[in-house]
């Protein structure tokens, strides 16, 4: 379970208000406390232990000697300690499917990926999943001839291509990611075939994508697109593609630009198809 | 004869764009599978998410189970999403 809000937000949750009053009173640490907590709380909801999720004890002794923990392994240490303080009834080890996010009706899910090799949390695929009503699909809907789609049509689920955690994307005020305000390209869709029933079309192009945030910041990409239908039928059965592009980041530290590969994957969510015949 | 030649070249023509179509579908379809992360890469979504505190405790109490709760002092977004 993730929670985020300010020390200021009016109600906080109690065990959120119990991690923040032992961390905030520790003045000595305060400038090696990070933004990320994490706690384990026993099925009461009473808190069991807590850690900052980023302060890992730097290696002791003498030089060239120890090297810096791994974030895995403090945390694997801190949830150890964790485990003492719970009831051992309560520690049962449960395997999970992979369940991603999804949708109750029609949509497309959306995969985001940002190539860093310097950060490589940003390799951390994003996944969104994008609800649609019928009208999104009519754009996509089959081409008896070669035509064109503004991409701002897609605008619903092309808005999800943009990296996580990207800071100087992030208002001051708000606290909040700048979302993409502007989808802005001419695409060609054209009929690729067929497979038994299954007909294609393919849509391609190249997209930029503006922010909402100050200096008209935006990036581009090649868009890729396989839309598959029925033998007669003129609507969308399914969806899969990628757009493949370059963000450019900027980096303070360097302070130029570095050009890193965006990527994005996309499927239609299996409910999407069914619901968007007829 | 001129009909006949004109019907070679649309054969011909037919035979050698149905290959470039599906040539084109699957190179759609080898990039998507390229792109799209595996699932070892999708591994956090093995977790057993819950979508508010008040749901995951209200679970842990029925099911006698512990909580790991993940705090994040800001509001850059949605952890579960990744899109934080």
């Amino acid at each position: 379970m993730s929670w985020h809000g300010h020390r200021d937000d009016p109600k906080l949750p109690k065990p959120v208000r119990e991690v923040w009053r032992r961390k905030f009173s520790n003045r000595r640490d305060k400038n090696r406390q990070s933004n990320v907590d994490l706690a384990v709380l026993d099925s009461k909801g009473e808190l069991v232990h807590w850690f900052d999720g980023f302060r890992r004890v730097e290696p002791q002794g003498f030089r060239g000697g120890q090297k810096r923990e791994s974030l895995a392994s403090y945390t694997e240490r801190e949830l150890q300690i964790a485990l003492l303080g719970l009831d051992p009834a309560e520690i049962r080890e449960k395997k999970n499917p992979l369940v991603l996010p999804g949708l109750e009706g029609p949509g497309i899910r959306v995969f985001v990926q940002l190539l860093d090799d310097r950060m490589r949390a940003y390799r951390a695929p994003v996944v969104e999943a994008v609800a649609l009503e019928k009208a999104d699909w009519k754009a996509l809907e089959y081409p008896r001839k070669k035509r064109t789609v503004d991409a701002g049509d897609l605008e619903k689920w092309l808005a999800q291509v943009y990296p996580p955690g990207v800071m100087e994307r992030t208002s001051q005020q708000t606290k909040k990611v700048y979302q993409i305000s502007k989808v802005e390209g001419t695409l060609t869709l054209e009929s690729a075939g067929s497979s038994g029933k299954t007909r294609y079309a393919i849509l391609s192009g190249q997209v930029k994508l503006t922010d909402e945030g100050p200096g008209d910041f935006s990036y581009e990409g090649k868009l890729e697109i396989l839309l598959a239908y029925g033998s007669s039928q003129a609507k969308v059965v399914s969806l899969k593609g990628v757009f493949d592009g370059i963000y450019p980041r900027y980096s303070r530290v360097q302070e130029r630009v570095r050009k890193i590969p965006l990527r994005a994957a996309f499927e239609s969510l299996p409910l999407a198809s069914a619901d968007s015949r007829g | 004869m001129k009909t006949t030649i004109s019907s070679l070249a649309l054969l011909l023509l037919a035979a050698s764009f149905a290959p470039a179509q599906d040539s084109a579908v699957k190179s759609v379809l080898d990039r998507y599978a390229d792109f799209r992360p595996a699932a070892k890469d999708l591994a956090m979504y093995q977790l057993d998410w819950a979508p508010s505190l008040a749901e995951a405790q209200k679970r842990a109490l029925q099911e006698k189970r512990p909580v790991f709760l993940v705090i994040i002092h800001a509001q850059y977004g949605d952890l579960t999403s990744g899109h934080c």
